[in-house]
């Protein structure tokens, strides 16, 4: 089973966690919403599968390209 | 008495150059999932529109006799054939020669300077290089007796260079290039690159090794996840080389033949009065959340007309070729879902493609929804500012109109790089505008600092004066004292824009010719 590592794009603050471990993701799924510069900013996954992990918690901080979310093909 | 014998033989010899590297080194390159050079320019030119130059060139071996016992064609095919009925330039390296390296001819037939460039040059007309060749090698100084400094023999990159001011230059990154086919895939205004079978790299991974004692594979080092998709170095990415030659044709399309000439105008197969219902819910309410600025495009420009530039690197912004009303325009959108904050990549982004646009006389429109640049210290410590103040410094350099649209957010230093100040300065607005030196809220507390401090309840007096600024705010306050020149319904934007672009095409033609500009950028 393919591990994938969903990344946050943007430096900000986990502001909303909307998926947890054992939901199914389709491709273009929010997983978790960061707050940036007062802007929601989406944490999208490209690929589908079942969350594994959810490695953030809300008002988490978080770098660009920080792993948010494990996922399971 | 005739010269049949000359004739076969000519022919003859252009059917052994038609062999490539021959049957097993072309199964072999097939097999990597790639094509021939000359499958290539085939797939690339408009159906049997390629004439090529030099297909005789390449060494031959001959017995006590003069007779030809064999022929290793040279390891670069070139020449000139047409895209949509216009004349281009094309050349590239075949690979199942030798891995596409020289031959020492006694004049290069292209690949770093060499007469395509000089033909793209001298004809005024587009070159198109099909990179596949893998650089320099210690071979040559076993070959030559010593070694060389560097941009020695007939071309360095003086003609590349030239050719980047008078006619569209685009390279396709077909396999793993490293040093000089490396760079002479950047001297271009547009590169592209297949993910998976192509990589690019200043050195490959056996100097890597050398240097570092670091092991790494060249997907990597110089794949398309690197070279396009994190550095930017390589513009756009295709699945296929079948789809990296149909996305050359694509952008070609949108490009004059020359910087003597004005982009094609396509047929104006959509209504200029089209308006979309949907532009007018597509802003949400809330000032915090995202939508999709690519859709918004869509449903402005015409139909089916956008091209992504650079669709994978720097993505809080979008850059866009696209049509409106059959005319060439460049679209630079701000990118919500990234809050549309410009980062020093956006920055560099941008100001390429306001470059790349300005060349070819094509006109800017800015979808701005842009809250400024991105702080903090990781956006400092990589030279957002230095990177913001170029982008602005090559917009306030451009010679073609611009057009704004701001959408949403237009703040600071960033938004103001989305206004045509050297210009007409006109902008248009949408409802859920607005804009400022910085938003208020944040901004408030910087500036009424005193004020709010020595107030007996704090909170209440930053929320009054955060409040009153607000309401001035309103875009319509602006519009009023003709601050904006117009505040529009989202739905109407397609027939204003298309009615300006319009009118604004006579004075395209007055300033044709090569860009000079002065000065040097921050």
């Amino acid at each position: 089973m393919a591990r994938i590592e969903v990344k946050s794009e943007i430096t900000g603050t986990v502001w909303k966690v909307i998926t947890r471990p054992g939901d199914k993701v389709a491709s273009g799924d929010t997983l978790a919403i960061v707050e940036s510069m007062k802007m929601e900013i989406p944490v999208i996954t490209e690929d589908g599968g079942t969350v594994k992990e959810i490695l953030v918690k809300e008002k988490d901080p978080v770098a660009e390209g920080q792993v948010v979310a494990v996922l399971e093909e | 008495m005739n010269w049949r014998t000359e004739i076969d033989e000519i022919r003859e010899r252009r059917r052994l150059a038609e062999a490539c590297g021959g049957a097993e080194a072309v199964a072999r390159h097939h097999t990597a999932g790639k094509l021939t050079v000359r499958e290539r320019i085939s797939s690339l030119l408009d159906a049997g529109s390629f004439r090529e130059v030099g297909k005789l060139a390449g060494r031959g071996t001959y017995d006590k006799a003069g007779t030809l016992l064999k022929f290793e064609p040279a390891a670069y095919v070139m020449g000139i054939g047409r895209i949509d009925g216009r004349p281009v330039a094309v050349g590239g390296e075949d690979y199942t020669i030798r891995a596409g390296t020289g031959f020492g001819s006694d004049r290069r037939k292209g690949g770093q300077g060499g007469f395509i460039e000089d033909l793209a040059y001298e004809y005024r007309i587009p070159l198109v290089n099909l990179v596949d060749g893998t650089g320099g090698t210690v071979n040559t100084a076993r070959r030559k007796g010593y070694t060389v400094v560097p941009g020695y023999g007939q071309d360095g990159f003086e003609r590349s260079v030239d050719l980047m001011e008078v006619v569209p230059v685009v390279s396709a990154v077909m396999g793993t290039t490293a040093g000089g086919p490396s760079a002479r895939a950047l001297l271009c205004h547009w590169s592209i690159m297949v993910r998976g079978t192509s990589q690019i790299f200043a050195a490959g991974p056996p100097v890597v090794e050398r240097a570092f004692g670091q092991q790494i594979t060249k997907e990597a080092l110089g794949g398309a996840k690197v070279a396009a998709d994190i550095a930017g170095t390589i513009d756009n990415v295709a699945d296929s080389e079948q789809e990296c030659l149909a996305q050359i044709r694509r952008f070609l399309s949108y490009l004059p033949t020359n910087v003597w000439e004005l982009p094609p105008v396509a047929a104006r197969d959509d209504p200029a009065e089209r308006c979309e219902e949907e532009l007018a819910a597509i802003v949400p309410r809330s000032a915090r959340q995202p939508y999709d600025m690519r859709r918004l495009i869509e449903l402005i420009a015409d139909r089916g007309s956008v091209f992504e530039i650079q669709e994978t690197f720097g993505r809080a912004v979008i850059t866009q070729l696209a049509r409106m009303n059959g005319h060439v325009v460049g679209i630079i959108g701000n990118n919500p879902r990234f809050g549309g904050i410009m980062d020093y990549k956006a920055a560099r982004k941008q100001g390429h493609f306001v470059e790349l646009c300005d060349m070819f006389n094509i006109p800017l429109i800015f979808f701005v929804d842009l809250p400024g640049f991105m702080v903090g210290a990781e956006s400092e410590a990589s030279a957002m500012l230095r990177e913001g103040v170029r982008a602005r410094f090559i917009g306030l350099q451009v010679s073609v109109p611009v057009f704004t649209v701001i959408v949403r957010k237009c703040y600071g230093m960033a938004g103001g790089g989305a206004i045509d100040r050297r210009g007409l300065n006109f902008k248009i607005a949408w409802p859920s505008a607005e804009w400022g030196s910085l938003p208020v809220e944040g901004g408030v507390k910087a500036a009424y600092k005193r004020e709010i401090e020595s107030a007996p309840d704090p909170q209440q007096r930053e929320r009054e004066l955060e409040e009153e600024l607000r309401q001035l705010a309103s875009p319509l306050r602006t519009a009023e004292a003709f601050a904006v020149e117009d505040l529009i319904d989202p739905r109407e934007t397609r027939p204003y824009l298309c009615q300006f672009i319009e009118a604004l095409q006579p004075r395209l033609k007055t300033q044709l010719g090569p860009r000079r500009k002065g000065g040097v950028r921050p």
